[in-house]
């Protein structure tokens, strides 16, 4: 059976509306008028235990407010979610031992102690026994060397420290699943690196569920094989990255710097797209045309000086995607 | 056996959170120890003020100058008793907008438990504290009170009760939190007008205010009522003889009534769009 299952989740926010002025405040006092924004559309999706699943979206798509469900801080509006079999909301005490939560844009720490002060106290919130917290405590230390900072309090360390102990706090019971919301905002290129790295060692190691959000398409790629992407409150795409590539970057972008310009260039399939000179770059639909019989004809037809091929990046295919460039949903289009 | 083993974490639990907010406290000493001054002198004033304005009367409807500090001494120390415990009721709007409840939402410790321990505003402690504690020991031996083990008991449990009256109170602005609306102005303006009322005998009011005092704000079981107990003035026949015992009854009541609101208003919270910080 499935560790998380989520059917039909629906979240609204009720939007106070305030209107202008004096007379505006007053009335809106007396009568309040509400806006409903759908934050969450209906959402339905399961989750193996063990899995590690990237949930990405635009700004406003609804990721975070999808994970303050999941985790119990926000009751949905409607639809079900079960965690381990238990409802997050009913059994909050319950499920809350089961996960473990990071928000990368909110701290968990205690603001003004030490890190070890906090960590001492989740040992004694989540009752975790000393051996299993000295050796989490260890590891941890090992692999986000938290040692280093783990007696300065909270508001000296850099982003990068802090969010490396709020990651560790949230893991220090063992959790069966964690969630990440955005851990990696705001990061430099190796502070990312190493939080992938560590992210990815417990999933194996400890067989720990994982469900995280972010906009960097590479925290994806290196860490998750499964990923749902929401789009306006609804689920757009939900598989594997390799079948994503697969289905909407069946393409290769082929750069050729000629001898000399030639005019007119066209081939069945081949897109021209940028024409610089003698230097031309093409976009090849590889469902039409073969990067290799182009190449053939190019060298055979043309002199070519140099050639480079791309392949498209994730990046590119979900920028696609959010702009409505990509439709996934063959049946709507 | 659950249950005082629950009891038992509870209070660990407490000690643990009471320690880490000290060490905080500790190392902002210089700031929160002017902040303790301020509020001490603050408070001293007020009894000053009215010190020096009822000096040049013996007594006022019967009160004695001592007798009226007496009483006023159970608003400074149940105040001091409720801040002990309920700051982070007091202070749950920021609690809220902080993000610090999505927080609590997260552990598998209950939420008032958490909010229980989680701050606790020493300075307010300490400073409401020591001007009861002047209060009570210039007062209670000279007002005639004979300090027999009941006595002592039912002191005890009516400043607790008095203390879960006050919290029942902000608990009940809290609640509107929920739903984004913030009401702390209009709660400091109805908690502290009524609690200015409280430091008088409310036989000195019309019965207008003596009803508000009684059945809408009950400050009257805060303070007056409490101390009728002991002083048993004549007028006292103004008002029915079971309100002596009423405080702690009062106090479990209303926050039994005001828990239950405020576990029906936390569905509707909304958290934040983003952090705060
Ligand atoms: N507390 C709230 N009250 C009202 N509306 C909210 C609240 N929180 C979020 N929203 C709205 O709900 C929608 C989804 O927000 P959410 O924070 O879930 O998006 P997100 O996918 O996490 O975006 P981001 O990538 O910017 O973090 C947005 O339109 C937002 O304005
Ligand atoms: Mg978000």
């Amino acid at each position: 059976m499935a560790f998380i299952k989520s059917e039909n989740l629906v979240k609204e926010y009720k939007i106070n509306v305030k209107k202008k002025g004096l007379l505006g405040a007053i009335n809106s006092l007396l009568i309040p008028e509400y806006k409903i924004k759908k934050a969450v559309d209906n959402i339905s999706f399961s989750i193996e235990k063990g899995e590690m699943v990237g949930f990405i979206g635009p700004n406003g798509a609804g990721k975070s407010t999808t994970v303050k469900m999941l985790t119990g801080i926000l009751v949905p509006s409607s639809g079900e979610i079960s965690i381990g079999g238990l409802s997050p909301y009913k059994n909050r005490k319950a499920v809350a031992s089961k996960i473990g939560v990071v928000f990368g844009q909110r701290t968990q720490l205690w603001w003004d102690l030490p890190v070890i002060d906090t960590f001492d106290l989740l040992k004694f919130i989540y009752k975790i026994p000393d051996k299993e917290y000295k050796k989490n405590l260890d590891m941890f230390s090992e692999l986000l060397e938290i040692h280093k900072f783990m007696n300065q309090p909270v508001r000296q360390l850099s982003l990068g420290q802090r969010m490396r102990a709020d990651i560790a706090a949230s893991m220090l019971h063992n959790p069966e699943m964690v969630f990440f919301d955005e851990p990696t905002i705001g990061l430099d290129v190796v502070a990312k690196e190493r939080i992938r790295e560590f992210i990815k060692y417990i999933n194996a190691e400890k067989g720990t569920t994982m469900l995280f959000t972010t906009h960097d398409m590479q925290d994806i790629e290196k860490t998750c094989n499964r990923m749902i992407i929401i789009d306006n409150g609804t689920i757009i795409y939900d598989g594997s990255i390799h079948e994503i590539k697969h289905r909407f970057g069946n393409y290769r972008i082929v750069e050729v710097e000629f001898q000399k310009e030639y005019k007119n260039l066209s081939f069945a399939g081949v897109k021209l797209i940028n024409s610089d000179g003698n230097r031309k770059k093409f976009k090849v639909d590889q469902t039409l045309m073969q990067v290799t019989n182009l190449i053939n004809e190019l060298t055979q037809k043309y002199e070519v000086q140099d050639i480079t091929i791309q392949e498209p990046e994730i990046e590119q295919i979900i920028r696609d995607i959010y702009q409505g460039g990509i439709c996934l949903d063959k049946n709507v289009c | 056996m659950k249950l005082l083993n629950n009891t038992f974490d509870t209070i660990r639990l407490f000690a643990r959170f009471t320690k880490l907010n000290l060490k905080i406290t500790l190392e902002y000493k210089l700031d929160r120890t002017l902040t303790f001054f301020a509020i001490f002198c603050r408070e001293s004033v007020n009894v000053l003020v009215i010190y020096f304005i009822l000096k040049k009367f013996i007594s006022i409807k019967g009160w004695e100058m001592n007798e009226m500090l007496f009483l006023y001494s159970f608003l400074f120390l149940s105040y001091s008793l409720f801040v002990a415990f309920f700051t982070g009721i007091r202070e749950f709007d920021s609690v809220i907008y902080s993000g610090e409840f999505d927080r609590l939402l997260i552990r598998p410790v209950g939420l008032l438990t958490q909010i229980i321990c989680a701050r606790m505003d020493h300075c307010a402690f300490l400073g409401h504290g020591a001007v009861g504690l002047i209060l009570f020991i210039k007062t209670s031996t000279s007002v005639g009170i004979q300090w027999t083990p009941t006595n002592i008991l039912y002191y005890i449990v009516t400043l607790v009760g008095a203390a879960i009256i006050q919290a029942s109170l902000f608990m009940l602005s809290s609640c509107f939190n929920f739903w984004a609306i913030r009401t702390t102005n209009l709660r400091n303006m109805i908690f502290f007008n009524s609690r200015r009322f409280a430091g008088y005998p409310i036989s000195f009011y019309p019965a207008l205010i003596q009803n508000l005092l009684i059945y809408v704000t009950p400050f009257a079981f805060v303070s007056y009522f409490p101390a009728q107990y002991f002083l048993r003035k004549p007028e006292l026949s103004l008002f029915w003889d079971g309100f002596l015992y009423m405080t702690p009854i009062v106090g479990v009541a209303m926050f039994a009534l005001v828990y239950m609101l405020w576990k029906n208003g936390l569905k509707h919270y909304s958290s934040s769009g983003t952090s705060m910080y």
